[in-house]
């Protein structure tokens, strides 16, 4: 793996990811509410803007790893600090920074108490995301892996609803057994290759039973985090109990860890068995999609609501990474990126409901649209969006995930295209409700429609589901290159040419 | 070319979008800069291709910018700002971006040099003008705006399949330019189709009278400027020479004089009266010559501008009033003495006075008719002035001015001059109809050919004068016959308006009952098994998936709970039991160990 030398100069990743954390310790001097609120909201912006230039700076025509960093951390282990983004990890950082400070916009009114333990989570969260994303080292990755857990379990945990503990320590259990298998499997592939460095973990000649254990132990984890059905059921526990920037940051970030998991571990350093588990993991993904599409239509909580469409859109995304070719991988990348504008733009609409009315019950929210024009107009947008309306960002998505899937096996689109209807029946259904209601609805003659606030957190996820719909030509350039470099490794004939002859 | 090049449609678009954020106080100025911005643009454009846009397969061609096109485009500008200026004290602001989207419309697809670029603008012109007519919400206002926009859709549908057909089947590229009117194809009279039924061509024409009558009194200003004379113009660009247009043109001239006698509302007398005018450009353009396209393009310029005059008169008077039907006023030359003076300029204007613009305009095209030896359609034009100064230039300021007074108390008591931009928009339309008549090398230096006609000779200037003398000598004697009357004209469009009311039965009962069956069986047999298998999957969620995970992680803690009891806090107790596992599992490793090591 070659070096590209970094263009910018300075070392982008490090500050990205450690700016958070300095941020957090000026916060600890802040009393005032309102002040941290600002502080919090001006670092997260900061970071934004400050990871602008990679995006500018990327050389879209090398699959190799770029803003190299690396320095030596526990010599006696073979640990070391190494970031790098490619195509891949790229737009996941730049996704992660922008939804930042809408998460902080979002929760301004929402949170009252203990703003600034609230605000440092959040902060320690984008640091151990975006260090997820840029982790090209082994236990470096895991360490941001499992750094996440906890300010997640805390912002489920204390700022939660009814059953926040239950929510909270589900999803802690729940993700945590699944990196346990992760860790050993890291371990185990440290083992065979002698570092820990992720890229040179690929295309190594492990043995066909070694590639399967470990793809299975990772696969576990990262199937957690997708999540994929079954392991699912802690998902719309977390969404329903969570606050509103717990929910944003869940969907929009953290199911994209688990995916983007698959695409780093799974399909390029165990080829072998990627191709002898890909019809279950494309099976799995097709129940996902049906799955979540028929839960999602039977709720009436719109955040569980929500919730199990997420587990359907990111079965789109998996299908997309187990097809195994060019549209499909780009399409599950594209569909990560959509899934998080939408999914976080619908969490934060039903975050405002409830800020209004303290229900998410359907039935109780009908008719809004009357007394909440433009409310209900961003709504629209981001409903149609989550059933990949043509024009917005999600159809993009999926037609390329289809595309992918119909060449890896026709009957893959006999089984997602119910999954695409199912979506546009609880989108359309959710959308009718809430903007139009039936003939007695609950009187919402007293609400005020979107605020200034309001409208600045919803606007730039506005801007992006039609600027990736209608041109989405600037986001998928960034993939090109690594998409196929990544197809290589996991192709057919590599994996078989890996696989020493026995 | 991937240069921006400011279209004038452009201006008016963006300004009309912005104009609810103007704040209150600029909100006036703001209203006559941005059309002043969009005149001045059209005004100083540089000849040449423009604005070219590379999408998907095809190039468009925003701006196409010769004689042609700059003499429509000049027009144009000119009374969007003075119809802006008309209606500056209106404060809805959809009336003023409706009229700016529908004005914008205009001049894309007067500068437009590829098909589809004027398709786009030809939707985006019927869809915003339909607004103008819902916006006066009268009793009969959206059912006239809705037959405006179903003609108008229907219209654009023809259009595009002719484009279609002959752009991809037909194989002649996208760029609009004359199409072969010698040996016309379906595709081609598909594109006629639609060009006549935007220029209000019988029979294709009753949407007109039917609009513009029941526009707002700003709004049909806008109106009677753009969607005909665009049709004109492209007419001018497609069609020129054809030879059926001269019939067509002839027959429209004579038909709308007559129906727009028989008219008892001023507003859709002046509708009908359109319909007239633009049948001298039609004809003009079938005559196909350079004199006759110099004055079909020269009529449509001082038409804009005198119909425009004539309906900011009429709408004052609706406006005043709230009356424009003529068995319901009279006699208010008291009362709205200035705009008595405006409308008559107009009125004069269109009869073709000398001094006056209509004088200089509709005889170009007469000229070329007798040019090209065809007596009979010269004759008949002339025929169909006489008509044009009977009703225009006598009936409707007398019967609105003076005559016997019919208004009512109500009437009479809200009767008053205008406010003053409406007054100073018709001041500025009066002058440039009297300054175009006086000094025709204003006009003709933007005429498209070079222009060698001189209309202040004897002959013409005598001709006219006998016609008009003696037409005004026969409105007088025949005056009790032309006495107006609350009739309804019947038009073509009997023929469509009875059609929806039988295709709308059709839809309500048979078709109704059919979809409702299917509407129930969809709901029986696919909604309600759908629900129900959605719950069930809600339920195996809950109770199995979780039922499992909570049950696996209930047993782990109850199991713990139960291992919990073993510590008793005694020392002795945990340590004896500590070594007795330790020991336990060394005796068990070394079973083991020693087993497999034989």
């Amino acid at each position: 793996m070659s070096a590209t030398p970094n263009p910018i100069g300075l070392p982008i990743l490090s500050l990205l990811i450690f700016g958070p954390l300095a941020a957090v310790l000026v916060a600890l001097l802040i009393r005032s509410d309102r002040w941290l609120r600002w502080w919090t909201l001006l670092a997260t912006s900061a970071a934004a803007v400050g990871s602008l230039p990679l995006y500018f700076a990327f050389d879209t025509s090398t699959p190799d790893f770029q803003f190299l960093e690396d320095a030596s951390w526990i010599p006696a282990l073979h640990i070391r600090y190494t970031l790098g983004l490619d195509g891949i990890s790229l737009l996941l950082v730049l996704l992660t920074t922008l939804i930042m400070p809408l998460c902080v916009l979002a929760s301004w009114r929402y949170i009252t108490h203990r703003v600034r333990e609230f605000m440092i989570c959040l902060l320690i969260m984008e640091t151990a995301m975006v260090g997820v994303f840029c982790a090209l080292d082994a236990i470096l990755f895991f360490v941001f892996w499992e750094a996440m857990l906890i300010p997640m379990s805390l912002l489920i945990g204390v700022w939660g609803g009814p059953r926040k503990v239950y929510a909270a320590l589900k999803f802690f259990i729940y993700t945590m057994a699944g990196s346990v298998f992760l860790l050993v499997a890291l371990i185990a592939l440290r083992l065979q290759t002698g570092s820990f460095n992720i890229p040179g973990m690929m295309g190594y000649p492990y043995s066909p039973g070694f590639q399967c254990w470990v793809f299975l132990a990772c696969a576990i984890s990262f199937a957690i985090k997708v999540p994929m059905f079954p392991f699912h059921t802690w998902l719309p526990a977390a969404h329903v109990e969570a606050p509103t920037a717990g929910s944003v940051l869940l969907a929009s970030i953290l199911l994209k860890m688990g995916t983007y998991g698959f695409l780093r571990f799974c399909l390029p350093i165990t080829p072998y068995a990627t191709h002898l588990f890909m019809p279950y993991m494309v099976g799995l993904s097709l129940a996902a999609v049906l799955y979540g599409g028929f839960t999602a239509l039977a709720q009436s909580d719109l955040k569980k609501l929500v919730a199990y469409s997420s587990v359907g859109h990111m079965g789109f995304a998996t299908l997309g990474i187990f097809a195994l070719n060019v549209a499909g991988l780009e399409g599950a990348l594209l569909q990560m990126i959509n899934h998080g504008v939408t999914t976080g733009a619908l969490f934060i609409v039903v975050g405002i409901i409830y800020e209004r009315l303290h229900t998410r019950d359907l039935d109780r929210t009908a008719g809004l649209g009357k007394h909440m024009p433009v409310f209900t107009a961003f709504l629209g947008v981001f409903a149609l969006s989550s059933l990949a309306f043509p024009g917005t960002n999600s159809f993009i998505g999926e037609f390329l995930v289809l595309t992918g899937g119909f060449a890896y096996s026709k009957s893959v689109v006999l089984w997602a295209a119910p999954g695409v209807v199912l979506a546009a029946a609880y989108m359309l259904r959710t959308l009718q409700k809430i903007a139009y209601g039936g003939t007695r609805n609950p009187d919402h003659s007293g609400l005020a429609d979107l605020s200034l606030r309001e409208m600045v957190t919803l606007a730039p996820l506005l801007v992006f589901v039609f600027w990736i719909g209608l041109h989405p030509q600037p986001f998928t350039r960034v993939m090109h290159a690594s998409v196929q470099r990544l197809l290589e490794h996991s192709s057919h004939a590599s994996a078989f040419a890996l696989v020493p002859p026995h | 070319m991937n240069e921006f090049w400011l279209h004038p449609a452009l201006v008016l678009i963006l300004g009309g979008l912005l104009l609810p954020l103007v704040p209150a106080r600029l909100r006036k100025p703001y209203l006559l800069l941005i059309p002043a911005l969009a005149f001045a643009r059209a005004m100083l454009m540089p000849r040449g291709v423009f604005g070219e846009v590379h999408f998907l397969e095809w190039v468009l061609v925003f701006g196409r910018v010769d004689a042609l096109s700059s003499v429509f485009g000049y027009i144009m500008g000119l009374m969007c700002l003075i119809s802006t200026l008309y209606a500056l004290h209106v404060e809805e602001n959809g009336q003023h971006i409706a009229a700016w989207l529908y004005a914008g419309g205009a001049l894309g697809a007067i500068y437009a040099g590829d098909y589809l670029t004027l398709f786009l603008f030809w939707e985006v012109m019927a869809l915003s003008s339909v607004f103008l007519v819902w916006f006066r919400r009268g009793p009969e206002s959206l059912a006239a705006g809705f037959r405006y926009l179903l003609v108008h859709t229907a219209g654009g549908l023809s259009l595009l399949a002719g484009i279609v057909l002959h752009c991809k089947a037909g194989g002649h590229g996208w760029s609009f330019d004359a199409l072969d009117v010698h040996h016309p194809t379906l595709a081609a009279y598909l594109i006629l189709g639609g060009f006549l039924l935007n220029a209000a061509v019988p029979p294709l024409h009753a949407w007109l009278p039917d609009a513009y009558g029941e526009g707002t009194f700003n709004g049909s200003v806008f109106l009677c400027a753009f969607t005909t004379k665009t049709a004109v113009y492209a007419l001018c660009r497609g069609f020129p020479g054809m030879e059926i247009l001269v019939p067509l043109g002839v027959i429209m001239a004579l038909y709308g004089v007559v129906y727009a006698v028989l008219e008892n509302d001023c507003r859709r007398l002046l509708a009908y009266h359109i319909i007239s005018q633009v049948g001298y450009m039609v004809a003009g353009v079938g005559l196909g010559t350079q004199m006759a396209i110099n004055g079909a393009c020269a009529h449509a310029f001082a038409h804009i501008l005198y119909k425009g005059l004539l309906f900011m008169g009429c709408g004052a008077v609706l406006h005043m009033t709230g009356e424009s039907k003529f068995t319901e006023l009279g006699g208010l030359y008291k009362k709205m003495p200035l705009t008595f003076v405006f409308t008559l300029i107009g009125g004069l204007s269109i009869s073709a006075f000398p001094l006056f613009s209509g004088f200089v305009s509709k005889s170009m095209i007469v000229q070329a008719g007798f040019d090209q030896h065809l007596l009979w359609a010269g004759f008949l034009l002339n025929l169909a002035s006489v008509g044009t100064f009977l009703h225009t230039g006598l009936k409707v300021p007398y019967f609105i001015w003076f005559g016997k007074n019919q208004c009512k108390t109500a009437t009479w008591e809200r009767a008053a001059e205008p406010p003053w931009n409406m007054n100073a928009a018709m001041a500025v339309a009066a002058v440039l109809c009297v300054g175009i008549g006086c000094y025709t090398p204003y006009l003709y230096q933007m005429l498209p050919y070079p222009v060698d006609y001189h209309p202040y000779s004897s002959y013409h200037v005598s001709e006219t004068l006998q016609l008009l003398l003696f037409t005004a000598v026969g409105f007088f004697l025949l005056i009790k016959k032309l006495e107006p009357e609350p009739t309804i004209s019947l038009d073509m469009d009997w023929f469509y308006r009875k059609g929806a009311r039988a295709f709308y039965w059709l839809a309500r009962r048979p078709l109704q009952f059919v979809d409702t069956c299917v509407g129930e069986g969809y709901r029986l047999a696919g909604l309600i098994p759908l629900m129900f298998s959605a719950r069930g999957a809600g339920q195996f969620d809950n109770r199995i998936i979780d039922g499992f995970v909570d049950g696996f992680a209930g047993a782990v803690a109850a199991f713990g709970r139960r291992l919990r009891r073993v510590q008793r806090g005694q020392m002795q107790e945990s340590l004896s039991l500590s070594f007795a596992v330790v020991a336990l599992l060394l005796v068990g490793f070394l079973i083991i160990f020693t087993r497999v090591a034989r």
